[in-house]
């Protein structure tokens, strides 16, 4: 990442080409459109481009770190109210897709670990796993979620720490890697 | 301010983004005192980092990337022309207060609303991102462009050839200083143009870009000095890629 600086552009198409399929995968997710998924994957990795220098290595791999970009972005695009309704009237379905060639072996990996974390959610007490996935994948706040589920705050608050505990425990130490 | 009790079950809720932006601002400010949040912040990331693996893989279309790589390497070339300086932070060229602030975790002056405004470089806090192709009729078309100036929404209007810039919400450029348009040419330096400007009160501009736009891949503007320059001395405030 170091490479990632303004004026070297070969440098952060390498990091485009290996983290803009999972990119991709969460903004579409989030989104719910292909347009939408794309025009915050451009916004991501633009930002991406013009900050490269601050990735902090401490903090995480360089996966984790561009997913919690486009993270973010999609929160504000839903937040802008944008996608809502392209969202819920897109009849695009989430066709999974996996690459073939010389990168099996990775993709191979990747979708163990998907799995694992499907697992991990799928595992968690359904009022848990709901505000989760409300909350990361719906970008909802939590007084939103509270309101549509017409529980206290607190209750929301409660129940997403909680199911993070779990989910930490079920996937263990190490088990499953972003990197 | 270190009342834990308060912001104990906090921590899932900011580890997946749900707090609302002024509950995000003092949990941060919590979470810079308290080494208990702090600690279960970073045990708990890991779980949240996980879940965007659950997703469902799919692939992007190729297209996207040529519209990314436009962008970035039209910029590229236009540091390049702007010289090593163009790539150092703001406030280590102006004299600044900066008053920062990490936004959601994500580091970079790009995204730093108080440096970004404070110094009036202009440069680039998180706002609305945007490269779509808006419009097309057979001669006119719009193009969002892309600026990260918080509340800026910015046009490039073509028409027979010809783009005309339409800003709303940009602030003034810093002082002493104009913006001016360039026109970047697929493997060329940007050019100047003449058309050098800066804001009405309420923020709006509407600026003819001159000359026909054939064969333009981007339109850029930077702020420069009274009277304009030969070469873009800072990186740009506005892109909008043709491409």
């Amino acid at each position: 990442m170091q490479l990632v600086r303004r004026g070297q552009a070969p440098a952060f198409e390498v990091i485009y080409e290996r983290h803009s399929r999972a990119a991709f995968s969460l903004a579409y997710r989030m989104a719910g459109s292909r347009g939408v998924a794309e025009d915050v994957v451009q916004e991501a990795f633009l930002s991406i481009w013009r900050s490269g220098a601050r990735y902090e290595r401490a903090r995480g791999s360089v996966r984790t770190w561009v997913l919690g970009i486009v993270h973010h972005r999609a929160i504000d695009a839903l937040r802008r109210s944008i996608v809502h309704e392209k969202r819920r009237a897109s009849d695009e379905g989430l066709e999974e897709t996996f690459e073939t060639g010389e990168r099996t072996d990775v993709e191979a990996a990747r979708h163990e670990e998907a799995a694992t974390v499907r697992r991990a959610l799928q595992h968690l007490p359904a009022d848990q796993s709901q505000v989760i996935e409300l909350a990361y994948f719906g970008g909802f706040t939590h007084t939103e979620i509270a309101e549509m589920l017409a529980t206290p705050v607190g209750t929301v608050k409660g129940r997403m720490r909680l199911g993070l505990e779990k989910m930490r425990h079920a996937l263990g130490s190490g088990q499953v890697s972003l990197g | 301010m270190n009342d834990h009790a308060q912001w104990n079950d906090t921590v899932g809720a900011y580890l997946l983004g749900a707090l609302p932006p002024d509950e995000l601002e003092r949990f941060e400010a919590h979470l810079a005192e308290c080494v208990t949040c702090r600690h279960d912040v970073e045990e708990l990331r890991s779980a949240a980092d996980a879940l965007p693996m659950s997703v469902p893989s799919v692939a992007p279309p190729p297209a996207l990337k040529g519209r990314i790589m436009a962008v970035v390497e039209s910029e590229a070339e236009l540091l390049a022309a702007a010289g090593r300086r163009a790539d150092e932070p703001p406030e280590t060229r102006a004299s600044a207060p900066a008053t920062r602030r990490r936004r959601r975790g994500l580091g970079g002056w790009f995204l730093r609303p108080g440096v970004a405004l404070a110094c009036a470089a202009v440069l680039l806090v998180a706002g609305g991102l945007a490269g779509a192709l808006l419009t097309g009729g057979e001669d006119t078309r719009t193009v969002v462009a892309q600026t990260e100036v918080s509340g800026a929404d910015v046009r490039l209007e073509l028409e027979d050839g010809r783009g005309m810039l339409v800003a709303r919400g940009m602030p003034a450029p810093p002082d002493g200083r104009v913006y001016q348009v360039w026109v970047k040419r697929p493997g060329q330096d940007p050019e100047p143009t003449s058309a050098l400007w800066t804001v009405r009160d309420d923020g709006s501009a509407d600026v003819a870009v001159p000359g026909p736009l054939d064969g333009v891949e981007a339109v850029l503007v930077t702020d420069e000095p009274q009277g304009g320059s030969d070469a873009p001395t800072r990186p740009p405030v506005i892109s909008a890629p043709l491409a």
